[in-house]
């Protein structure tokens, strides 16, 4: 369970060049819930994906996740948060393109060290489930637009996370690639995950299997 | 003024110290006063990004600070090599008024700010951090502290004057002198030693029963008797001159530097006793520190045990 409570988020607080991002908004989102964040650019989508994430915090108000409140961790413990539950999908996809995709995929285990065996296992898992182990040692500067994606959600998998944040994940991608995103969405679902999406791509209105849509505009849902 | 480069570093970084640190003790006033971890407000946000950066400040501030003790001790005697009558760094401190309040000021500075240092570790090891108000209201005593010795440091320098005939550590630690110094050298050597051993099995003793406070006092006990053995007993050996019995001398070439291993030794182990007493850690953590400061302990009294015994072993006889 998610729960933003009374959170506003002031970008460059206290300059003249302010930004307010959030008003005072409230939020709760369920366990294994899709949730769809609608807004023009700038209408504080991200945002609240950054809060979820622990990847910001607050201006005031409180984020919560099981419980745990998460807009008031400590920046080590706000890592150890983000590596254990958070699979973050970026618009751009930011994966490192002079490695390869296995490289790639991997990096949010080094920091839990564990022995090969187990990293081929996850590995593989996420390799074949979104259809990307042919490419295993490519460089990701050699990759196209879809594949890069593929990328970037096994990547935000192989930790097996139980929420997953894509911030404009088809914003990059032509109609078709989309619609396989969100058949991956679909499945992603179904595995359980909780989910989270900032978009303005008409492609995600309306679907059948998303419990929520949610306007966000000028700081207010 | 004595200006040799040792001396510039010192007050360089003096400078620089005092800048950051009256930026963080500003800071730590705002944080101690206003902090309330509960609070979901504007203010508490800003004052946890705040902690960060103070607290980041002072931990530089201090990781320099504690082995730039050992760098003192060298400037000390470095100046000992260009100021008439000193041998080494105990006429440097004797040479001004203000010499022996700085070096106790800073052996009490020294545990202050490792003690602030292991604080805010243990502080960082905890989501909620427990500790963020106590060690941001400690440094705003050790800020005084800090800055009493940054001015007592500068003074003692400024106030060194090398025409002046200064005397040397064989007439300041003299048991001919009448000060508090001799009095010491009148005590019984045998009832010192029993002292040193005793404590040091003490602490073994407080180990085994986990008597946190109690094995905390005894490393203070510890280092105040090691200090005592080591000018009255240990150093004679190490100079192997039954009347020299300076606490100096031994950090030079011709003792092999062994001086600084020897206080590195005491400082550290009474270090990690004192503190796993005071700070409210996991058994592990504390376990861990009681097993560091025994260790450290210990090969303090091997070294200096190490003396006597080979000096008995080569001559069939003691000083």
């Amino acid at each position: 369970m998610i729960e933003l409570i009374n959170i506003t988020k002031i970008y460059d607080l206290n300059k003249n060049d302010q930004v307010v991002a959030l008003k005072d908004i409230n939020l709760s989102i369920n366990e294994g819930e899709l949730i769809i964040l609608k807004g023009s650019s700038g209408s504080g989508k991200s945002t609240i994906l950054s809060l979820i994430a622990a990847l910001n915090k607050p201006t005031s108000g409180e984020v919560t996740v099981d419980t745990k409140k998460i807009s008031k961790l400590p920046d080590n413990f706000a890592s150890m948060y983000r590596r254990d539950n958070i699979g973050f999908i970026f618009q751009k996809y930011n994966l490192i393109a002079d490695i390869s995709v296995k490289e790639n995929i991997l990096l949010p285990l080094i920091p839990l060290n564990p022995d090969t065996g187990e990293l081929d296992e996850k590995l593989n898992i996420v390799m074949e489930k979104f259809k990307i182990s042919h490419k295993k040692e490519t460089l990701v500067k050699n990759l196209s637009g879809g594949e890069q994606q593929r990328v970037a959600i096994a990547r935000a998998n192989v930790n097996n996370p139980k929420i997953i944040i894509a911030d404009e994940p088809t914003a990059n991608l032509d109609e078709k690639l989309s619609l396989h995103f969100i058949e991956i969405l679909r499945e992603l679902k179904k595995a359980g995950k909780t989910i989270v999406v900032a978009t303005h791509d008409p492609l995600f209105f309306d679907l059948d299997f998303v419990d929520r849509e949610i306007q966000v505009s000028n700081g207010t849902i | 003024m004595i200006l040799i480069p040792e001396v510039l570093t010192i007050l360089i970084l003096n400078v620089i110290f005092t800048l950051f640190s009256v930026i963080a003790f500003f800071l730590s006033l705002k944080i101690f006063l206003k902090w309330d971890i509960n609070s979901n407000s504007t203010l508490q946000y800003t004052l946890e990004k705040q902690s960060y950066l103070t607290a980041t400040i002072i931990k530089y501030i201090f990781i320099i600070k504690v082995p730039l003790f050992l760098f003192f001790i060298f400037t000390l005697d470095k100046i000992s090599n260009i100021l008439t009558g000193a041998m080494c760094g105990a006429g440097v401190v004797d040479a001004t008024d203000y010499g022996n309040y700085l070096f106790v000021l800073k052996i009490i500075n020294l545990y202050i700010f490792a003690y602030w240092l292991a604080l805010h570790s243990e502080d960082m090891k905890h989501e909620n951090q427990p500790y963020t108000k106590a060690k941001f209201g400690f440094f705003i005593i050790a800020f005084f502290l800090f800055i009493s010795e940054i001015v007592v440091e500068g003074v003692m320098f400024s106030s060194i004057d090398l025409n002046e005939i200064v005397s040397c550590c064989g007439t300041i630690y003299s048991s001919s002198t009448g000060s508090y110094i001799s009095q010491i050298f009148a005590m019984s050597p045998t009832l010192l030693l029993s002292m040193f051993y005793g404590i040091f099995v003490l602490l073994l003793i407080f180990y085994f029963l986990k008597r946190n406070y109690a094995f905390a006092i005894s490393n203070i006990l510890f280092i105040l008797i090691s200090i005592i053995t080591l000018i009255t007993f240990f150093g004679t050996y190490i100079y192997e001159l039954p009347s020299h019995h300076c606490p100096f001398c031994f950090l030079q070439s011709d003792y092999y530097y062994v001086g600084y291993l020897l206080y590195t030794l005491l400082f550290t182990g009474t270090f990690y006793g004192i503190t796993s007493g005071f700070i409210n850690t996991s058994d592990t953590n504390r376990m861990t520190n009681y097993k560091k400061s025994i260790l450290f302990n210990f090969l303090y009294i091997a070294l200096v045990s190490f003396y006597p015994l080979s000096y008995y072993i080569k001559n069939g006889v003691w000083l």
